[in-house]
Parts: C-alpha cells; structure tokens; sequence
C-alpha cells in the first residue's frame, strides 16, 4: 500500500468486508428489492420462452448498429429512470427537511435521509443524469440513425463499437453495483477536489465515481473514433458534404467533441486516481499540489461535454421540424456554420464554471465574453427554426409537440445562462440552485430532444410507430412537471438557497420547495404515462404497423428503406441526388422504386470480444474500487490478451448472396431488428475461447 | 489610498442606461424580503443588483419578440389553420445576415456591460467600494481574515486581537476586507444581500471586501459543498454602530478562551455547529491565517473519519454550547 487507508485491507478480498453491505438500510434494500424484482421480471419471461439464446447470440454479442443504437439506448433510459428516482428523493428530503424544528425519520435528523447518504444521492444523481443517461441516449441515436442517413451498411468499426457499448454499460453497472456494495461518492458529480482526496472521502465511493466515468469515457471516446470514420469513409455515392443530413453534421461536430474533450477528462482522473493510490499530490492543498489543476481540466473537458450532448439534440431538432412543418430546413448552411461555431468556441469557455474562484477581472471578462458569444450562433439556430415553421404546415405529432417545448426551453435557458456570464451576476446566484435550475433547463431541453428523437425514429428501427394517446399525455405532464419545478427553483435561487444542502436552514424557502414537489407529482404522472406508451404501442403493435415513411413527410435517406430497418440497412445502396434525398425523390415519384438487380453484400459477423472485453473491466473497476489487486491485474491482462487474440485472428466477415437477398427482399415482411436471423450470422470466436 | 482614476477599467459607463434599468427595481421590490438577492445592502451588492437588471433588461430586447415568433409561428402555421404555405422558402441572405448580426449587436452590448461590471464587484479590489465623498467610507478598513474548516468558519480580527466562530461583526458604514483560505476543504463564501461570492480554497487566499450603510442582520453561509456538516455552515453577519462595534471589540477582548495555532488544531478537528452557535476567543493570534496557510501548503490535513456517523451531528472536542460573550447590539 502506497498510502494510509483507514479500515481493514486483505489480500483476497481487498477492503471488501461484509460490512460493505448496507444491508441495515431500508432504503437501499427496498432499492435492492425493487432491483431485483425488475430483474426477475425481464429474466423470468426470457427463460420461459427459452430466448436466452436469441438474446446471447443476436443482442449482446451484436455487432448490428442498430441494434447496438438500441441497447445504449435502453441504457440511457433505465439510467434516467434511476436519476430521475435520485432527483425525486432529493426533493423529497429538502422538503422534508426545512426549518429546524422539521421531523426526522429513519436515521436522519432532520428529513429522511441523513446527510452521508443525501451526499451520494445527489452525486449518482449528476453522474448518472450527464453520463449515464444522456451520453448513451445520444450515443445510441447516432448510432441507430448516423449510419442510415448516410447509406452506410454499418459503422466503420462494427466490433468496437459494441465494445464501446459494452464499456458503457460496465461503468454504468458499477454505479449500480456501489448502491448495494459499498457506497457512492459524497463530493458532487464534479468531483470537488480536495474533497475527493482520502483524507476527506476514506471510503470506496469516490473510487467506485471516478472508475466508473473512466470506464465509459473510454467507451465514448472510441465511439466518437468510430462515428468520424464512419461519416467521413462510408458515405453512398452522391452523398456529398453539401447533401449531409444535419443530424450527421451535429453527430460529427459532436465527436470531434467527444474525441478530443474526453482524453482530458481520462487524465484528470487518473491523476485523482495516482493521489488516491499512490499517494501523489497532484490535486491536494498542500505538497505543492493544486486543486485548481483538477478544476481547470475537468471543466475543459466539462464545458465541451455540455456541447457533446446539446449539439445532437440540435440535430434532431433540425431532422423533427422540417418533417412537420413539411419544410426543408431554413438556412442548411448557416445551420452547420453556426454548429461548428459552437463547438469551436466550446473549448474557450470552461472558466466560467468557477468566476468565484477569484481569477482577475481581465480574465473573468475574457471567459464572460467567450461564453456570452455561444449565445450567437444558438440564436443563429433558433431563427433557423422559427423560420423554418414560417409558412409551413405543421402538424403535432409527438415529437413536433417535443420540439416546440425544447425551443421554449432553449429561450429560459439561453437568458439564464447569458446571465450567469456576466461575473457581477454570477458572483449573486453561482452555487446557489439558481444555476442548477439554468442547467436543468438545457438538459431537459436534451432530454425532450431525446424523447422527441425517440418518438420519432421508434417505427424506423422497429416497424410500428408508439401510441400517440399516451404520448401527448406523457408530454403534457412531463412540461407541466419542468414548468413548475424550474420556475420554483430559479425563485430560490433569488432567494439564496443554495446547492447539494441536505438540511435546510431557511423555513422561508418553504412554499417554493413545497411547488417544486408538487411539480415531482407531475413528473411521476409523466413516468406512469410513458410506461403506458410503451405497453400499449407493444399491444397494439399490428394496428400501428407503418411503412418505410411513418410520417408521410420525412425527409433524409434513412426514410427510403423499410421499416423496421433490415440489418443490411439499404439492399442496394442508394444513390443520392440532393440535400433531403427521400423529399426529391417524393417530388419526382421515385421514393418506391425498388432495385432490379440485387448485388452480394458483405457483412460483419457477431462476436463474442465486446462482452468479454466488458465484463473483464467490470472485474478491472471492481478490484480497483476495492482494492482486490490480483483480481484488477488478473482482469487487466486478460483485456490486453483478448485484444491481441482478437486481433490476431481474422474475421472477414459473411457474404450474403444476391439471390437470399432477393429473397429477403420480396417477403412481405423483410427481417426486422427483433427476428432471429435467417441467415446465419456466426460467432467466429471459438478459436478464442 | 488608491482612487478610481488611477485603476484600469472603464470606470461607470452607460450611465442613463443604468437608470433605465432602475424601473423593474419598482416591480421586484415588491417581492419578499426572502427573495435575498433583490435586496441588495451596499455598493458592490446594489452595483451586481444593477448589472442583473441591466442584463436582464438587454436580453429581453431578443428573447421577448423571439418567444412571441415561436408561439405564434407555431399556433398560426398548423396544417388545420389552412395558412400560406411555402415550402420553397429556406433560404434569405438578408435574414441569414440579421440572425448573425442581431445577436452579435446584443453580445458587444453586453460585452460593455461585462467589462462595467467587473471591476465595479471584483471582489479582490471592488471600485464600486471607491466613494471619495464619503470620508467614512474611504477611512481605513477593517481587517478580517476568515478560515473555514470542516464545518465552521472562523472570523479572526487580526487588529483586534479577537476571533470568533459562526459570527461575523462589523460596523456600519466602514469598508471591510477579507482574506479568506480553508484548512481543509473548498468552501464559499456567500451573503447573498451584501458580498461578492467567493471561494474559500485550501493553500489558496482569496479576497472579498463589502460596506453596508445601515443596522442590519443577514445569514451568511457556504455555498460550495464541503462534505457531511455543509448543510450546517451558517454564520450570522450583524452590521452595528461604530459605538456598538467598539463595544463589542472590547468585551469580546474580555473571553476567556484564547486562540493560537494550537488551540486552532483543535477547533480544526471535523466538527458540525449544529445550531451555529458562536464562540468567541481574546488574544487571537493576529498571525494566525498565515501559519494555517503555511501549514496547509506544508501537507496538513484534517482527515474525516470513515465511519462519520452523521446522525448525530458530535460537538466540538473543545467547545461545549456556551456563549457567554454574545453582544448586545
């Protein structure tokens, strides 16, 4: 051991003792209960029809983009479903908790949670929220749609991608793994350095953080390799840059992001992590450390990450109004320019996450003024999209109504973050849940993009489109539920309450923590009612079969192919004559016409790698949490050998013959992402294994 | 002393904006004396309160007629409202030109608010403190250097020669400087109706300076999370009179608890004021914010326990809940 812990350590078991186990806590065992039963409920129906097999073989080891897309995406929600439960409990507590002379229950003094636990609360709340949830959801959507839109029959690298997507989940998994083992972090999802340093968080939490986002960081940096490529190399023949559907273009812009930004974040974190190893001082206040150092490189990293998720959200913007409007886009050109203004100045701006940490006027001014210049291009966006829903004929489907309530937010977001720019401002509401309600406001604005992109490209993937009902209602509570909660909150901002507070001080805070929980009641409606979307658009799955267009007025390449998507995408790979190919080829009646000739295509085969390659750095994350030296070193070098192996063996893929995919082709119903292949698609691996 | 003239700056421009701006003041007066922030004590908080306005006011002038053309754009061009329609209009050079430029005019507009603003709150050397008619304003200030620990703040008067915990006294109408470092952990420091917001940084000082004109009494409080105790980290800020003030100063110099470097380890030790209770010490150590300073930089640290039972908030190992030196004010 390089430095002092506190507590007991052994070799076989690391710091790991069965007193781990919060066993003793309602509730993290009514969570563990709840875990469980979810669990069982998606185990249980998968034995009894005997598809462990099918979901081995044509999910986890897929290398299918599509449906990769789709598990990043199940991820993305199950992680929203777990932060929006933390946020709940958030609230919950601070209302619970107001005034002196509020009751405790449980262990608590004050509320219901006491303060250690709230701390780890709200921690996974933000990891989960920014990297759990939104990252993945975005991801997952490139992935479904990049390809397609661009003719593709795959991603560059089919394999890496799904080890991309299976470090992901792994992260994921050890967020999840710390509710029932151990215990999260307490120092924000930031990781507040000192505080994240031993002497001020001993215990495994802040290891079990800082893996877990190291992990996925490097799933997500590989993705973004993997979609440059992607958009750079395989485009169809016609598709020139100028013909680039805009979700590509922000998709792009995005992992040029995510390429550069998140390498910055895997170093921060191992330096963090050589403090709390190895004892150096990087990060700590004294030892010529410099817990500015850690500020300054996670928020180089953190500043583009909020372009990393709100560029796309863009996109689909840009994708969902002009199929409803029946409109191309105002101003493609612009639209890209001002994307790619965004994202460059998104690398000057981090320093205004911290104007309190006492830099000169001169260069609080730099960073204000940096910052306040993104608001040019957003607007510049804006205008794109009011015009574009100028002298258009729009109809609300859902993600039209998704769209139109994130343009709002974008406004309430756009001013608030134009004012916490302004230091004199910043110096009255920075910390307090003023800025929290700002930077709610932008990711919820990602977060009704997200829904409306689901919406949207959900028949393209699975061939039937999801119940309106439901989801108009699902819309209109979940905006009744942000109405009401931001507005309360931007009010105690004024009121000076501050962020992260377990107990709160001030009964005068009462009647808005009081609107904000009512404002909860209407998100938990909202949640009732997207169940309710998926179960009866499952149900109802025959009645709400759609064709290759559902919309009827959809506009780019994806909408040509049939829906569901086959996994060879496009059977002959379009040729493209124009910016929104499927429009064109509307305006000339040739959107039907099917291929004469078919060709022998070639395929990526399924492997086994990616899950191993996973599960091997969830054993690598565990024993680093723990301190399990033999089981990280073991899992360590088993990646390395399983790389090398896999590099070593070739995989030339399969080809299907022009006759199977005519075939393919004339069946009434071409085979869609849920049918177990007719065609073999082989695990190669047994050499490996 | 050194006067406005003499600093850079832009010293105060836009002046007649600025009384523009004064006019919603009307309406968010109205709001409760909760709604801290738009109830500014002092030059530097009613300087910030006007850039608020100010911002606010500049903003308005794109985002109001913005979210009009959303909603009526959006409830005018439905299919069922049978409107034009004109699905060939993408493209207009001179619209395209104005979103650029309109937003860009804001920016530098608010870019000439930014560089105002800055100097006026820079909270190591505010200007908007600078008042060369008011004598007692320009007097010499007094000194205060903060130190927070894991979960206290600490108040010392190095030419006082006293300090206290969780309260903070100054007197009207005198400029008050403060140095502020932690001992452990980052913290902030925030009252929202009077100072600047700052950071409260281990091996780091930062500075914040503020004058309030009348008798007065705000919370003041953390604002950066510091772990289990955060939630308690109050203090009381109370403004009195010169007399009052002196009085203070000399009965406080009276308490019988002394604080020195050693006696500071102890208070150091994590500890939560459940109820913020004040103490306070004669014979500070007027060189004390320094040697905490030093030895943070030196590698000290204040280690949490692993198993911090943070049901029962425990006292301080020192201090038991007297506050026999409170002051009449």
């Amino acid at each position: 051991m390089f430095v002092q812990l506190q507590g007991a350590w052994s070799p076989l078991f690391g710091r790991l003792t069965l007193d781990s186990i919060p066993y003793s806590n309602p509730i993290i065992i009514f969570a563990a209960a709840f875990s469980a039963v979810a669990g069982l409920a998606i185990v249980i129906p998968v034995l009894y029809y005997k598809k462990l097999g099918y979901i081995f073989r044509e999910w986890i080891c897929s290398v299918d983009h599509k449906k990769i897309g789709v598990m990043y995406i199940i991820l993305g929600l199950v992680m929203l479903f777990r932060g929006f439960v933390d946020g709940m409990m958030i609230r919950t507590q601070q209302v619970m908790a107001d005034g002196p002379n509020s009751p405790g229950v449980l262990e608590a003094q004050h509320g219901y949670i006491p303060p250690s636990h709230f701390d780890q609360i709200y921690s996974s709340h933000g990891t989960l929220m920014i990297i759990f949830a939104a990252t993945p959801l975005l991801t997952g959507l490139g992935n479904i749609v990049v390809p397609l839109q661009i003719g593709a029959r795959d991603m560059a690298f089919p394999r890496m991608n799904a080890i991309s997507l299976w470090l992901t989940v792994m992260g994921a998994m050890l967020v999840m793994a710390s509710l029932f083992i151990g215990d999260f972090s307490d120092a924000g999802w930031v990781g507040l350095t000192p505080l994240t340093e031993l002497p001020y968080s001993p215990s495994v939490g802040v290891d079990y953080w800082m893996w877990a986002i190291q992990i996925s960081s490097i799933g997500t940096t590989l993705n973004a390799i993997n979609i440059i490529t992607t958009i750079i190399g395989m485009r169809a023949p016609g598709m020139r840059w100028d013909r680039l559907p805009i979700f590509t273009w922000t998709t792009l812009s995005t992992s040029i992001i995510g390429l550069t930004a998140f390498p910055i974040l895997g170093v921060a974190l191992a330096l963090l992590g050589a403090d709390r190893y190895l004892g150096t001082h990087f990060y700590t206040a004294g030892m010529g450390g410099n817990l500015m150092l850690y500020t300054d490189l996670f928020w180089i990293w953190g500043h583009p990450e909020v372009y990393f998720l709100v560029l796309p959200a863009f996109g689909v913007l840009s994708e969902v109004i002009p199929t409803f409007s029946e409109k191309p886009l105002f101003g493609y050109i612009t639209m890209v320019g001002a994307t790619f203004a965004i994202a460059g100045v998104s690398w000057a701006v981090w320093l205004h996450h911290f104007f309190t940490m006492g830099a000169g006027p001169m260069v609080n001014t730099f960073f204000s003024v940096a910052t306040m210049i993104v608001g040019v291009p957003t607007g510049v966006k804006v205008f794109n999209w009011i015009l574009t829903m100028y002298r258009g004929r729009i109809t609300y489907a859902t993600p039209m109504l998704w769209s139109v309530g994130a343009l709002l937010l974008l406004l309430v977001g756009g001013l608030t973050g134009v004012m916490l720019a302004n230091p004199a401002i910043n110096y009255t509401v920075h910390n307090s849940v003023f800025v929290i309600a700002h930077f709610h406001c932008m990711v919820l604005l990602i977060a009704f993009t997200i829904f409306a992109a689901v919406i949207y490209w959900f028949p393209k993937v699975f061939g039937f489109k999801l119940d309106e009902h439901n989801g108009k209602r699902f819309f209109w509570t979940f905006c009744i539920g942000t109405t009401v909660v931001f507005t309360a909150m931007f009010a105690l901002g004024f009121e000076g309450e501050t962020r992260r507070l377990d107990y709160l001080y001030d009964t005068d805070w009462m009647p808005m923590l009081i609107t904000e929980e009512i404002g909860i009641g209407f998100y938990c409606l909202s949640v009732f009612y997207f169940f309710r979307m998926l179960y009866v658009s499952i149900r109802d799955r025959e009645k709400n079969r759609c064709g290759a267009d559902p919309w009827g007025t959809a506009r780019t390449l994806e909408w040509l192919t049939h829906s569901p998507v086959p996994f060879y995408n496009f059977a002959v790979t379009p040729q493209v004559h124009e910016l929104d190919e499927l429009a064109w080829r509307r305006a000339n009646n040739c959107e039907h016409v099917m291929p004469e000739t078919y060709d022998p295509i070639h395929m990526p085969k399924n492997s086994m790698v990616p899950i191993i390659i996973g599960v091997l750095t969830f054993g690598f994350g565990f024993g680093m949490v723990w301190r399990i030296w033999w089981m990280a070193g073991f899992s360590l070098l088993a990646i390395i050998a399983a790389v090398i192996i896999s590099s070593f063996t070739p995989d030339p893929g399969y080809t299907i013959s022009a006759e199977e995919m005519r075939k393919m082709e004339q069946r009434k119903e071409p085979p869609g992402i849920v049918e177990d292949s007719h065609v073999p698609r082989p695990l190669v691996e047994e050499r490996l294994v | 002393m050194k006067t406005a003239a003499c600093k850079p700056g832009p010293g105060r421009i836009l002046p007649h904006l600025r009384l523009c701006a004064l006019l919603p003041l009307l309406t968010l007066a109205g709001c409760g004396a909760e709604y801290r922030v738009f109830h500014p004590a002092g030059p530097v908080a009613n300087a910030e309160f006007h850039f608020t306005i100010l911002n606010t006011a500049v903003m308005m002038v794109i985002i109001i007629p913005t979210t009009i053309l959303t909603i009526v754009f959006a409830l005018r061009y439905r299919k069922s409202q049978n409107a034009a329609y004109d699905p060939s209009f993408s493209h207009s050079l001179v619209l395209e030109l104005l979103m650029w430029g309109v937003p860009l005019v804001i920016v530098i507009i608010l870019t000439f608010c930014t560089y105002a603003s800055v100097f006026d709150v820079n909270p190591a050397d505010p200007l908007a403190l600078d008042n060369p008619n008011d004598s007692a304003a320009m007097a010499a200030p007094l000194d205060v250097d903060v130190i927070t620990t894991d979960w206290q703040w600490i108040f010392i008067y190095p030419s006082e020669h006293i300090a206290t915990i969780d309260d903070l006294v100054v007197p009207q109408g005198r400029t008050v400087r403060l140095r502020l470092s932690s001992a452990t952990v980052t913290n902030d420091f925030y009252i929202p109706q009077v100072a600047p917001m700052i950071d409260v940084m281990p091996g780091m000082v930062t500075r914040d300076a503020f004058r309030v004109n009348r008798v007065s009494e705000y919370e003041g409080f953390s604002a950066d999370f510091s772990g289990a105790g955060f939630s308690w980290m109050q203090f009381s800020t109370r403004i009195v009179s010169p007399a009052d003030f002196s009085a203070w100063v000399t009965k406080t110099q009276g308490a019988p608890d002394h604080l020195d470097y050693a006696k500071f380890l102890q208070i150091a030790q994590p500890t939560i004021n459940e109820t913020a209770a004040p103490h306070y010490f004669s014979n500070a150590d007027p060189n004390l914010f320094a040697e905490v300073d030093m030895a943070v930089m030196g590698g000290k640290v204040f280690p949490v326990p692993a198993d911090l039972d943070a049901k029962a908030p425990y006292p301080s190992p020192t201090l038991g809940k007297q506050d026999e030196v409170k002051s009449g004010t």
